[in-house]
């Protein structure tokens, strides 16, 4: 399974790999212009490829006020 | 996919809405490339200006400090405690620990010692936290770069807030706004010193990716006044149109400043009056911030 952590929305979910970025994204429901996606110190773009037992990190990008 | 420009690394950030794809050096470049430009577009800025980079701890205002200090721009930093407790404790951490592992140190408002922290500001005024936010830290960059003889006021907006900020002026029709709307505020006789936006080209994804790229250590967590924010439901409705159609946001905001650039005598030619408690410049005869702050003086001589 991969893991797919939400920090600022305190969420965690877990989704079967392998898969892409952007279908994970869309698994959880979020708008993939507004986050960004990383693996460590490694930014991912929509198309790479996630493998089963990997964390990856979705960081919203939007600030409200 | 490879990098649409070295074409040898892996990319790792995609940009639909300029149809490329970048590795972390080429990205850097673009991104310094954007910066450029907005600057040079507009004459935000010259190279013997003395900038007050206005940083909340965000993603944005700390990529905007860096790179015009990458730019060869000098620079100090301003940061507005904002008296929220936590969130701003946290924002002030992160602000002094980037500015002195750069050897500088931000000036600090600390709005609980100036009597106006935010929570208690909005609720005195009956107004929005962001309302009163955006006029408290808008009278005080002025103040701060005033006194402090600097030439210009940058802030860390991007394309997202710009485009967000259009879409809810336009629906609300509201001609004063719109026509303030712009990356260059002027200097104006009386006081109001110029202020810019450096980074309206780039969009918040780049924003944050740059940051991230740059090891920049920024605050993620939202302001916890924001989550009603109004801007916030704009920036999502473009997102829904930026995804179908990418580029639109940019086409959108792009498109209005070239437009609005036939008005713009209109603001150049309207010089501010001087607020009659403080003397800060004004166009009404007490300025917001005085009127807000007597209106927390007098809720807290109730209580």
């Amino acid at each position: 399974m991969i893991r797919v952590r939400m920090p600022q929305k305190k969420r965690e979910l877990e989704v079967p790999g392998p898969r892409r970025v952007a279908d994970i994204l869309a698994a959880a429901g979020v708008r993939p212009t507004m986050v960004i996606v990383t693996r460590g110190k490694q930014l991912l773009t929509k198309d790479q490829r996630v493998e089963d037992g990997e964390t990856i990190d979705i960081l919203s990008v939007v600030s409200g006020g | 996919m490879k990098c649409k420009r070295c074409r040898k690394t892996e990319a790792a950030v995609d940009l639909p809405s300029h149809n490329s794809a970048f590795c972390p050096e080429c990205f850097f470049l673009f991104f310094r490339r954007q910066v450029e430009e907005g600057i040079r577009k507009f004459r935000l800025l010259s190279a013997g200006d003395r900038v007050l980079v206005c940083v909340s701890g965000g993603k944005d205002s700390l990529v905007l400090w860096d790179i015009l200090m990458e730019l060869g721009y000098r620079t100090e930093g301003l940061h507005i405690d904002l008296g929220i407790d936590g969130y701003s404790d946290r924002s002030r951490e992160k602000v002094l620990a980037y500015a002195a592992a750069r050897g500088k140190e931000p000036i600090v408002v600390d709005l609980r010692s100036e009597g106006v922290p935010i929570p208690e500001a909005a609720k005195s005024a009956r107004k929005e936290e962001c309302a009163v936010c955006g006029t408290v830290k808008r009278y005080f960059f002025n103040r701060v770069a005033a006194e402090g003889g600097f030439t210009a006021v940058a802030t860390g907006h991007n394309l997202d807030d710009e485009a967000a900020r259009l879409l809810g002026n336009l629906l609300h029709w509201d001609e004063d706004h719109l026509s303030r709307q712009h990356p260059l505020l002027p200097e104006v006789e009386g006081g109001l010193v110029r202020k810019v936006k450096p980074l309206w080209r780039v969009s918040e994804m780049e924003t944050a990716a740059y940051g991230f790229l740059k090891g920049i250590d920024y605050v993620t967590e939202e302001c916890p006044m924001s989550e009603d924010a109004t801007s916030l439901v704009y920036k999502e409705a473009l997102s829904l149109i930026e995804e179908k159609m990418p580029g639109t946001r940019r086409k959108f905001y792009q498109g209005f400043l070239k437009n609005r650039d036939k008005n713009r005598d209109v603001l150049e030619n309207s010089a501010p009056g001087v607020c009659v408690t403080c003397g800060a410049p004004t166009y009404a005869a007490v300025c917001s911030f005085c009127r807000l702050k007597e209106r927390v003086t007098k809720t807290r001589g109730r209580s």
